[in-house]
């Protein structure tokens, strides 16, 4: 299969997955279904990043392309979304069986799940400003119904401060994109060109300074809303912990990420246009702020997915920080925080959506001795945890690692802050988890079914082996992914990759 | 419109049509801010989309883009029409009273939204250098009704308040998208459009969630997750 036409299988095949889902009669086609899509999305995404990291931009059109930092992103979406919908197979079936759900509503959050995973993917590979902000607000509303999903009290304020807020930032963001074309007319003319970020990036320093720092502002305030960034976060911890748990370790995992691909290919052109000395200090700022919120009240936190949606926070922040510093080692940091965070947090919330079915509430101190009890799923959460919490042998050590060196070099006192922040971060999050962990179990709960057991306990697995071999070996086409993409950032040296 | 065409129309009165409609917008959104009853909330809004309508196509006329007219179309077909509809059958279902809560009073929202509209002009100024004689002033306007729009969510509790809120937000942003940058191209339009459509029913289909569960469209009762 051409490159091109992966593209178009990778974007589309989701949309269609999405429909066929809603003709499903039974639980076993449901499982053939989603397989086969997470089989299509693998395949198409292995053939996609093979032809990038040999150096070759993967186009269909004028519409999608796919270049390192497109392709990247279809990796961390592919792989975190295939074991997503592995793992919803697990949790969504249980909760069938349980007869806590109709047929009809499983058919529909698969509907649903579907659909935002094509938004994202559509996002990410659309050429084009104005069509990623449609496909972007199409993931949003996916997500909005997927947040009150399960029509408790709870889960309906949580999806209406979802609605608003994003939909007030999002609003921004199209502001921002309606300034970036303002601009870009003036030398691309009225044309589809002038939209095309590929068009916008050869043109960039002829681009009008001022309009494009307005709308990198609008921008950075809209899709940081999405991203999570403080103090535009309130909407986050309460969709984190009521949207059901395979949704919550997707936005989490992958749609935070979306909404930063969004402010960086943005920052890209207006760093080229207007110098990188007006981005660093907002971005910088507001990365600082996201991290000192959530250490914050991870500290004070007793439902253990809120404390894992203020850890998304946290690390969200982290990579801005990367970003905003700058260099090859803060950008080559700030994107491998943002692979590592993507597959150690859905890992974290696949043990958490199982603490969840077995003991039925969210309560962190009501929970003990999960590696005694359920092996499987204390192990996987030990694991995401200390990933999370920035330990050695995980790629979050050496992204953050990378930042505060790369931080250091720049303003030494920023590296001091950082430090500062990340190890009351580091602190409180072990202090939180370990002991839901560790000790007797006291509470036996209801166990879960073999067959639900089956596809969780693959997910995790997966999750695992990937974050725990990112931590030790760097794979050659990552590699060739990080090269490129760091040149994009404007980072002239060779870097030398771990 | 037979018989004349853009060449007849001096660029100065042309801009002032626009300039004049566009203030209409802003206009009507102050009204809706000054607004005591829900449903008249609603008539006004549908007002708003009509200017919005008007200012568009006036654009498609003067500058001769006529795809802007589809987008002219559409925001009087679904903005001036089906979702007001919506919204008068959702209050009317609801049975919400005809009050509309307030978190700030109206002399104050007014002069709050007086502020925000200065506060447009200012941050636009610096912008508007590079834009079309014709609509110099369009982008300001199109800022300080998202911002008004922004304001009215914050300020208001109904659900139905907030609605119409997010959708004069979205009047602002089409209005800065069809006259400061004389139009997206198509494909945009249409997906914008359909995006709006869609968030219209899912808001609506919240509300109808809300007062099932909490027996109120009042969103300052939602307050069961905080820290």
């Amino acid at each position: 299969m051409s490159p091109g036409a992966s593209l178009a299988v990778l974007t589309l095949a989701p949309l269609f997955a999405g429909l066929l889902s809603l003709t499903t009669r039974t639980k076993r086609a449901m499982e053939w279904l989603q397989g086969a899509l997470v089989v299509v999305l693998l395949v198409a995404m292995g053939l996609i990043v093979g032809h990038v990291a040999s150096g070759d931009d993967a186009v269909v059109g004028h519409l999608l392309r796919a270049d390192a930092l497109a392709a990247f992103m279809i990796l961390m979406l592919a792989t975190v979304g295939g074991t997503g919908l592995i793992y919803a197979l697990g949790y969504m079936g249980e909760e069938l069986a349980r007869g806590h759900l109709e047929q009809t509503r499983y058919r529909f959050f698969f509907f649903l799940l579907n659909l935002y995973l094509g938004a994202m993917l559509l996002a990410t590979t659309l050429d084009n400003i104005a069509l990623m902000w449609i496909a972007v607000e199409g993931s949003t509303l996916a997500a909005a119904l997927l947040v009150g999903f399960e029509r408790t009290k709870a889960a309906l304020e949580a999806g209406w401060k979802y609605i608003i807020l994003s939909f007030i930032g999002i609003a921004l963001a199209l502001f921002g994109t309606v300034l970036v074309y303002y601009a870009s007319e003036r030398v691309l003319g009225v044309s589809m060109e002038a939209l095309s970020w590929s068009a916008l990036r050869l043109v960039a320093p002829a681009l009008d300074p001022t309009t494009l720092k307005l709308a990198f502002v609008f921008v950075l305030i809209g899709y940081g809303t999405k991203a999570g960034v403080a103090p535009m976060h309130t909407w986050l911890p309460d969709a984190h912990a009521e949207a059901p748990t395979p949704m919550s370790a997707m936005l989490s995992g992958l749609m935070l990420n979306i909404a930063l691909y969004a402010v960086l290919r943005l920052k890209n052109i207006v760093d080229q246009a207007a110098g990188a000395d007006f981005t660093a200090p907002i971005v910088i700022g507001l990365g600082l702020l996201s991290i000192a919120v959530s250490a914050v009240f991870m500290l004070i936190q007793r439902d253990y997915k809120r404390l894992f949606a203020y850890s998304s926070i946290e690390h969200v922040g982290i990579a801005l920080v990367g970003f905003g510093v700058g260099g090859p080692a803060g950008v080559f940091g700030g994107f491998f925080h943002m692979l590592n965070h993507a597959l150690a947090k859905s890992t974290a919330f696949y043990a958490a959506g199982l603490v969840l079915l077995r003991h039925g509430h969210k309560v962190t101190e009501r929970v003990t001795g999960l590696l005694r009890h359920e092996p499987a799923t204390g192990g996987g959460m030990l694991v995401a945890t200390i990933a999370l919490a920035g330990m050695p042998p995980f790629g979050l050590f050496i992204s953050e690692v990378l930042i505060v060196t790369a931080a250091y070099q720049q303003r030494p006192w920023l590296a001091a802050v950082l430090l500062g922040l990340l190890a009351l971060a580091f602190a409180t999050l072990l202090a939180q988890v370990l002991p839901m962990i560790l000790g007797e179990p006291h509470d036996d709960g209801q166990r879960v079914s073999v067959p639900t057991r089956r596809f969780t306990t693959s997910a995790l697995i997966v999750n695992i082996i990937a974050l725990g071999s990112l931590g030790f070996s760097m794979p050659d086409f990552l590699r060739e992914l990080f090269i490129p993409m760091i040149a994009l950032f404007g980072a002239d040296v060779a870097v030398e990759i771990p | 419109m037979t018989g004349i065409t853009p060449a007849m129309v001096p660029a100065d009165l042309g801009s002032q049509l626009v300039n004049l409609c566009s203030m209409m917008l802003l206009v009507t959104s102050f009204a809706i801010v000054a607004q005591r009853r829900l449903s008249a909330c609603v008539d006004l809004f549908a007002v708003q989309s009509v200017f919005l309508a008007v200012t568009a196509a006036l654009v498609a006329f003067l500058t001769g883009i006529h795809h802007i007219y589809v987008a002219a179309g559409l925001t009087i077909l679904i903005k001036a029409v089906i979702i007001p509809l919506i919204l008068k059958r959702v209050i009317e279902r609801l049975n919400v009273q005809r009050e509309v809560a307030f978190v700030i009073n109206i002399p104050p929202s007014l002069l709050i939204c007086g502020a925000l509209v200065i506060l447009a002009f200012s941050v636009t100024e610096p912008v508007a250098s590079i834009g079309f004689l014709l609509t110099k002033d369009s982008l300001a306007i199109a800022l300080a009704i998202v911002l008004i729009g922004f304001f009215t969510m914050i300020a208001r509790k109904k659900a139905v308040t907030q609605v119409v809120g997010f959708l004069m937000v979205e009047n602002g942003l089409f209005l800065g998208a069809a006259a400061a940058a004389y139009g997206m191209p198509l494909i945009v339009e249409l997906g914008v459009f359909f995006d709006v459509l869609v968030a219209g029913l899912i808001i609506g289909i919240y509300t109808h969630r809300l007062q099932d569960a909490f027996d109120s469209v009042d969103v300052s009762k939602l307050t069961g997750l905080k820290e």
